[in-house]
């Protein structure tokens, strides 16, 4: 009685899978699964890559396909090294990097530290605080647009307010020294909401009983500060500044529909040259060796940084 | 060191009252443990004396002087928290020293570092003070917690079931260590435990807290052999008091009024009924090796009691009970005598 109940409970359960699809193994089975992610990814991404790392040592120009293609060897890597422009737009992606990374975490930091004091409504603040971060850059770039317009714009009409100079002065897109800097005010009024949530992460984990020893160790609220909030919400702030520093390296679109890299060249970060040269001047070997280029750049840096992050959470 | 005196405190969270009209005095040099089970406002006690937590009425006297309202910097306790509360980015070295180096002390890099070893020998980590605080093991960082607490002179220590988380035998080594340190020191301390062990080989004196109200105090002995009421006696020894109904074994002595008799081992003598008719059946004799403890049913009721370890008696046997000066308490849980 009880054997045959076995027998059909053993009937009724199914064959695995890769028993009854004669031929194919488990193993074979889960490639089968993934194959399509694996395709799509080798197509638009890792083919690419190859394609890019090839065409970066010829002279092709996408716009003439039919024209033979001379392998050029170093010759663009040298002429990117080398080129004055090349390293102006550097220097202006540094500089852009460096200040929207440095009042993104400052601010950012600051907010979180506020919001952890867990005021009456601050679950709202910080609901309002990140609604910038949730927009589309593109609805962002032109939002703002609007609002450095010299003649109908909140933020110039708001500037000469507080400052009495004209509203029409107030060209932030247009003039060459403050150009930069609008840019660098809707990035980090945009992406400040994301280091104040990575960071407000870190404030949360330190446990409260830690301050509660320390006060009655008679440490006073700036050394708790700078002993306890400081170091143990670290490695937070590091990774913030990681993802905004390696998104910000690469940023073009606030950029692109802000002032296209002008006036002149003063806001044309890497990316905007990489654009110009590749889609406006069709060097698309030049171009592909210049992503090569940054993609290491990049890359370098944010293996360094992570090896400093990662002796940082050690202590 | 300084006396505490807690006059009248009151504490609530909400609905919840922790605390109830708490008086405590702790003397200069005493060592009060706490006792109670979880929610008797033990904790919270700790909490209102370091300052942690504001009474909602009384006093609180440190060295005589109104600390009610005073922040815990300006009370000067010293706290060891239940959880290892070690700073973790730091080492050893620095967390024995981070009380030391308050801006309020201005003590030379030189005085802190003797200080520090000084303590660190007397907890028995001076061999770990380059270490991560991280990278101790969970006995050690108890040791480093209650190390930074001796780094002070302060008014009073403050520990709350410091020991409740280590394995036993760290638990028995420590808690000898604690007490000598204690007494080498003169420190005044108020420890809190859910440990009757604990209690009764550190304290001077015990004071059983339930539901936030401070039920008896005394010296262990006396909590032990006079326990004011049911609730105190329940509290303390091993295996737990049995509480018989007055009449289910003959009670001679008994003062008019007894409603339940309470009777732990020395309280008891248990013999092999010699006729055949016994007041109680043995249900088994559970065996721990160092001692044996005898499960007894009377009536209605079951006992247990420490029983030799080569004793006759096995499960089935009939035996005689009879009563040895043993504890009354009457319809209101009172002890009466």
């Amino acid at each position: 009685m009880l054997n045959r109940t076995a027998d059909n409970v053993a009937r009724a359960t199914p064959e695995p899978l890769a028993r009854r699809v004669r031929g194919i193994s488990d193993k074979g089975l889960a490639w089968l699964f993934i194959s399509p992610t694996i395709l799509l990814l080798l197509a638009i991404n890792i083919f690419p890559l190859f394609w890019a790392i090839y065409l970066s040592f010829t002279n092709f120009r996408a716009n003439r396909p039919n024209e033979v293609v001379k392998n050029l060897g170093l010759a663009n890597y040298k002429r990117i090294l080398t080129d004055q422009d090349i390293w102006i737009a550097m220097q202006t992606t540094a500089h852009f990097v460096f200040w929207t990374i440095l009042l993104q975490t400052v601010i950012g930091f600051t907010l979180a530290w506020l919001i952890d004091r867990k005021f009456r409504g601050h679950a709202f603040w910080t609901t309002i605080i990140l609604v910038p971060m949730m927009l589309s850059p593109a609805v962002v770039g032109n939002f703002w647009r609007f609002l450095y317009e010299p003649q109908i714009g909140l933020f110039s009409y708001v500037i000469s307010f507080v400052t009495g100079i004209p509203p029409t002065n107030v060209q932030m897109l247009s003039n060459v020294d403050l150009a930069p800097w609008s840019i660098i005010i809707v990035d980090t009024w945009m992406w400040t909401p994301y280091v104040m949530l990575i960071c407000l992460a870190g404030l949360r984990s330190i446990p409260e009983y830690i301050y509660e020893a320390a006060e009655v160790d008679r440490a006073s609220n700036w050394r708790q500060f700078w002993s306890i909030t400081l170091p143990m919400a670290l490695p937070f702030i590091m990774l913030a500044v990681l993802f905004r520093g390696i998104e910000n390296f690469k940023m073009f679109d606030m950029v692109n529909l802000l002032t296209g890299g002008g006036p002149g060249s003063t806001t044309e970060v890497a990316s905007i040259t990489l654009k110009r040269q590749a889609f406006e001047s069709w060097r698309t070997g030049y171009s592909s060796a210049f992503a090569i280029i940054l993609f290491v750049a990049v890359f370098g840096l944010a293996n360094i940084y992570v090896k400093a992050l990662n002796k940082v959470k050690q202590r | 060191m300084a006396d505490v005196h807690i006059k009248g405190v009151s504490k609530s969270f909400g609905e919840t009252v922790a605390v109830d009209n708490l008086d405590l005095q702790i003397k200069d040099g005493e060592f009060v443990v706490l006792l109670g089970p979880t929610g008797a406002g033990k904790t919270t006690t700790l909490r209102l004396v370091a300052g942690l937590e504001r009474p909602d009425s009384g006093t609180i006297h440190i060295a005589g002087r109104d600390a009610t309202v005073l922040s815990p910097a300006e009370r000067d306790t010293a706290f060891v928290f239940q959880q290892y509360s070690l700073y973790p980015h730091l080492s050893v070295f620095d967390n024995l020293a981070f009380p030391l180096r308050s801006p309020a002390r201005k003590l030379s890099e030189d005085a802190v570092r003797r200080r520090v070893e000084e303590v660190a020998r007397l907890v028995r980590i001076h061999h770990k003070l380059d270490n991560r605080s991280t990278k101790l093991s969970g006995g050690e960082m108890q040791r480093v917690a209650i190390g930074r607490a001796l780094v002070r002179k302060p008014s009073i220590y403050l520990m709350d079931e410091p020991l409740s988380s280590l394995d036993a035998k760290l638990r028995a080594d420590l808690r000898l260590e604690l007490k000598r340190i204690q007494s080498e020191l003169g420190a005044t301390m108020l420890y809190v435990t859910h440990d009757q062990i604990e209690a009764m080989t550190m304290a001077d004196r015990i004071g059983i807290l339930s539901e936030g109200e401070l039920v008896q105090i005394g010296t262990p002995r006396a909590i032990y052999s006079e326990p004011a009421n049911l609730h105190v006696a329940a509290r303390l020894g091993q295996p737990a008091i049995n509480l018989l109904p007055a009449g289910l074994l003959p009670d001679g002595g008994a003062p008019t009024g007894t409603r339940t008799i309470g009777a732990r081992t020395e309280h008891l003598s248990i013999e092999k009924a010699a006729n055949g008719h016994g007041d109680g059946v043995v249900d088994w004799v559970e065996h721990l090796g160092d001692q044996n403890h005898l499960h007894v049913t009377v009536g209605p009721k079951k006992l247990v009691t420490l029983t030799d370890p080569d004793t006759p008696l096995e499960r089935g046997d009939l035996v005689t009970i009879r009563y040895r000066m043993p504890l009354y308490f009457g319809s209101d849980g009172q002890r009466l005598t």
